[in-house]
């Protein structure tokens, strides 16, 4: 360990080597973010206008996915879905890229941290907003599409942001399955140089990853203040202040949706 | 396809034994982590401009990374600092056996941490009127007393549910410790599922302690919130 000092320039070195395989990255965390929303939406749909059974299934499901590490889910996914696969169809996924693992594994992790953040941001959309909108003669459906949706999206979005900075450094954790992302790719220049500057690849892969979420925090302030239209802070208020607590009901939900992971 | 159920009742027992590292890893974790980030959150409100700078910048910077990158970075930095420093200091100590990883796991996480709990103390301090400081003032309490006595028990109650989800988040990051060979639930888990291929009996139960934990940790914060926060009288 005393024979090399650490070698700031390195870090700049390999650190455009590392950006070639930024795709990998960007495409699980792309990949989970679209499948995710769907499922957060169809869980908050669950929670909201589902029936009994339906919205204690999505309730519960939420629960679990919050106590469960993605790690651990992670590894489920990657040796027991094959192993399902195998038992019901028949059918060997042993050698499909493990990028459909990982992505697999964060839609279901990030569907349920994203459906508290789509049902609250429903929930803070005045309802007299859709009473309004059928009563003027819009359809129930385009009520929900034109007049619901735009302003419960521009609520959920700083929460949005939130679970989506959250969720790009979650995928980080995609290496462990054998996928060549960007930390992969990391540590296969640390093994061809023997072990030797993992500090500054690490390092490198820190700086990347701080400049996406400098970014991604910019890009969302940016949108926010746009759709915005001086209509939010009224919504958001009445939302502070119409929560109501309900005993052990709120406990489950866990609080505020406050992304994932650390 | 066939689970082995015995396999997994067996081996739940084995992977249980691992949540009192899991759990003092968090606890520790979040105990040295109070007070540092009780400083940065007071450095944060009203330090002078390039202190205050400073402390955001360290949040940003460890909010803005992975935690496994964290690891692993400061897994392969802290080592061998600690060796150097202890040979400038000419003691022959051989940290690389002596250390436990676990604290190097204690370290990492208490850093990380931090950050996190800075951000949450800020704006639960934020959340207390500034008139609670002037009566204190005003009725003869110094500063001091008037933060550890008014202020801190106000804000405590209005950090706890951001704290409990700091706990669980902490709970659940703990499970990459086994990447510093610490001996947690994952680890237990992971040499349960290599010993005989039964990676999902193994991992299942993995998953199920890992519920357990945050089921129990989570149940008791919402007691704690209620009793602290009696005095708001909506308990």
């Amino acid at each position: 360990m005393d024979t090399r000092a650490f070698d700031p320039a390195m870090i700049f070195t390999v650190m455009p080597n590392l950006l070639e395989y930024l795709d990998v990255t960007l495409l699980v965390g792309a990949g989970s973010i679209i499948g995710g929303s769907l499922l957060g939406m169809l869980l908050a749909w669950a929670k909201i206008g589902g029936t009994r059974g339906l919205h204690w299934l999505a309730q519960g499901y939420t629960y679990v996915m919050r106590c469960t590490p993605s790690i651990v889910l992670l590894f489920i996914v990657f040796y027991g879905l094959p192993q399902l696969m195998d038992a019901l169809f028949s059918y060997n996924i042993n050698q499909m890229n493990r990028a459909v693992f990982a992505i697999l594994t964060f839609v279901l992790l990030f569907g349920a941290y994203i459906s508290e953040v789509f049902r609250s941001a429903y929930l803070a959309v005045p309802q007299g907003q859709y009473e309004a909108a059928v009563s003027i003669g819009i359809p129930p459906i385009k009520a929900f599409f034109l007049v619901m949706l735009p302003q419960a999206a521009v609520v959920a979005l700083p929460n949005f942001a939130n679970s989506t900075i959250n969720l790009l450094k979650e995928g980080a954790l995609a290496y462990t399955i054998g996928l060549i992302d960007m930390i992969g790719q990391g540590n296969l220049i640390i093994a061809q140089n023997f072990g030797a500057y993992g500090i500054e690849v690490y390092t490198a892969c820190m700086l990347i990853y701080w400049g996406m979420t400098l970014l991604l925090e910019r890009v969302f302030d940016w949108l926010e203040a746009r759709l915005d239209k001086g209509q939010t802070l009224a919504i958001r208020s009445k939302d502070a202040t119409g929560k109501e607590k309900n005993g052990w009901k709120e406990w489950l939900k866990g609080g505020e949706a406050h992304g994932i992971g650390l | 396809m066939e689970l082995d159920y015995e396999f997994m009742a067996r081996t739940f027992g084995e992977v249980w034994k691992g949540a009192g590292v899991t759990l003092s890893l968090t606890v520790l974790s979040l105990l040295l982590a109070f007070l540092p980030a009780f400083y940065l959150a007071v450095l944060r409100i009203r330090g002078n401009s390039s202190s205050s700078r400073l402390a955001a910048l360290y949040v940003s910077f460890v909010r803005g990374t992975p935690i496994i990158l964290q690891i692993l970075l400061l897994y392969s930095l802290l080592p061998s600092l600690i060796h150097a420093v202890l040979k400038a200091a000419g003691s022959s100590i051989n940290i690389f056996e002596t250390i436990d990883p676990f604290w190097y796991a204690v370290v990492v996480f208490a850093l990380n941490t931090t950050a996190l709990l800075t951000e949450v103390f800020r704006s639960a301090l934020l959340s207390i009127p500034k008139g609670q400081l002037e009566a204190g003032l005003s009725i003869g309490l110094s500063e001091v007393q008037t933060y550890l006595r008014v202020i801190i028990p106000q804000a405590l109650v209005v950090a706890l549910p951001a704290i409990c989800n700091i706990t669980v988040n902490l709970i659940k990051g703990t499970s990459l410790a086994f990447l510093m060979t610490v001996k947690d639930v994952m680890a237990l888990g992971k040499i349960a599922a290599s010993y005989g291929y039964n990676y999902i009996e193994a991992y299942l139960d993995v998953f199920l302690v890992y519920l357990v934990l945050c089921t129990l940790v989570q149940w008791s914060y919402h007691f704690a919130e209620r009793r602290l926060g009696a005095f708001r009288g909506n308990a």
